[in-house]
């Protein structure tokens, strides 16, 4: 009895250990691999943020948004870093999707449509899109 | 309808008379960085907002909280729910001036040693900062500035706890770098 004692409180120690190691290291997921909260065009997004910012951060800030929108521009990698940016109606302020470079598709290009899935943090001049992928 | 008008789009509307002085960017680069002999955390923001007026050297920045990036997801979430509380502050700004150069130094390419004085509000609360770095003309007509600065936790009423207190640097430090464009 006091063997299966010790055996228990063993692989409940290494099996605990295991799993705080798992989830120190772990990164955060692709977000291709993720399920959109919520799917609204580029224009709807800015202007959910500009009529209502604090109502839009509580709303979208740190969730997965999938924005359907025309491509305006896209930026020079810097940094392995791409931004997207999606037309809005307003020459002011876009909708900035941030990709890696590698995972900028050749379709991605100024005036064509898009399909976009980022994690949303927040309104600066544009609205800012994180960690994106582009969606078929 | 109330429409907001972020700090920076306010700025850019304010300043159309004078374009011509004003220099701005929206991909400002924001580090921070803390060591102990414990862990040795980092995050990166590539999405911070600046303006700088060359004439009263006047600089301001603007980051959203949850745009910083961690290489290890569990301290990216602890960083916004716990220490920072992002939901709550999702943005970080500075407000501040430029000494150590002049607008004449800015025509021409070559940077020099400046210091930026002024106010972090970070976490709700706002505190005086002094960066040191440098500030030039690139040769492409840019403005390219970089500096760094430390923070202390404590002093905008982040609270850690005492469990990590030793995993987590007393002063972090806090690196910038922004290529600032014509307006």
């Amino acid at each position: 009895m006091k063997r299966i004692a010790i055996l228990v409180a063993l692989l409940a120690l290494v099996g605990g250990g295991w799993y705080a190691w798992r989830e120190y290291h772990r990164t955060a997921a692709p977000t291709s691999a993720l399920e959109a909260a919520e799917t609204m065009t580029a224009e709807a997004l800015l202007k959910a943020y500009t009529e209502d910012e604090n109502a839009a951060n509580a709303r979208f800030n740190g969730k997965v948004l999938l924005v359907t929108g025309t491509v305006r521009e896209v930026k020079t990698p810097e940094n392995g870093l791409v931004d997207v940016v999606l037309e809005t109606g307003d020459p002011l302020a876009g909708v900035v999707c941030q990709f890696a470079q590698a995972d900028v598709p050749a379709t991605l290009t100024a005036g064509a449509p898009a399909r976009i899935k980022g994690v949303a943090t927040g309104l600066l001049m544009d609205v800012v899109l994180q960690r994106c992928a582009s969606v078929e | 309808m109330t429409r907001h008008l972020s700090l920076s789009a306010a700025l850019l509307l304010a300043t159309a008379a004078c374009a011509q002085e004003r220099y701005a960017t929206r991909t400002g680069h924001i580090a921070f960085q803390s060591e102990t002999p414990l862990e040795k955390i980092e995050a990166h923001n590539h999405k911070a907002t600046s303006v700088f007026d060359v004439t009263t050297m006047a600089f301001e920045m603007a980051v959203l909280m949850k745009g910083f990036e961690f290489e290890k997801a569990l301290m990216q979430e602890h960083f916004n729910e716990n220490y920072v509380e992002s939901d709550k502050y999702p943005k970080a700004t500075f407000k501040g001036k430029v000494t150590g150069i002049t607008a004449e130094d800015l025509k021409q390419s070559g940077s020099k040693a400046v210091t930026v004085e002024g106010e972090l509000t970070l976490h709700g609360v706002t505190k005086p900062v002094k960066a040191t770095g440098t500030m030039g003309l690139e040769p492409g007509g840019a403005i390219r500035a970089s500096g760094t600065f430390t923070v202390k936790p404590e002093d905008h009423a982040i609270t850690i706890p005492g469990m990590v207190r030793d995993n987590i640097a007393k002063e972090i430090a806090v690196t910038v770098q922004v290529d600032l464009t014509k307006l």
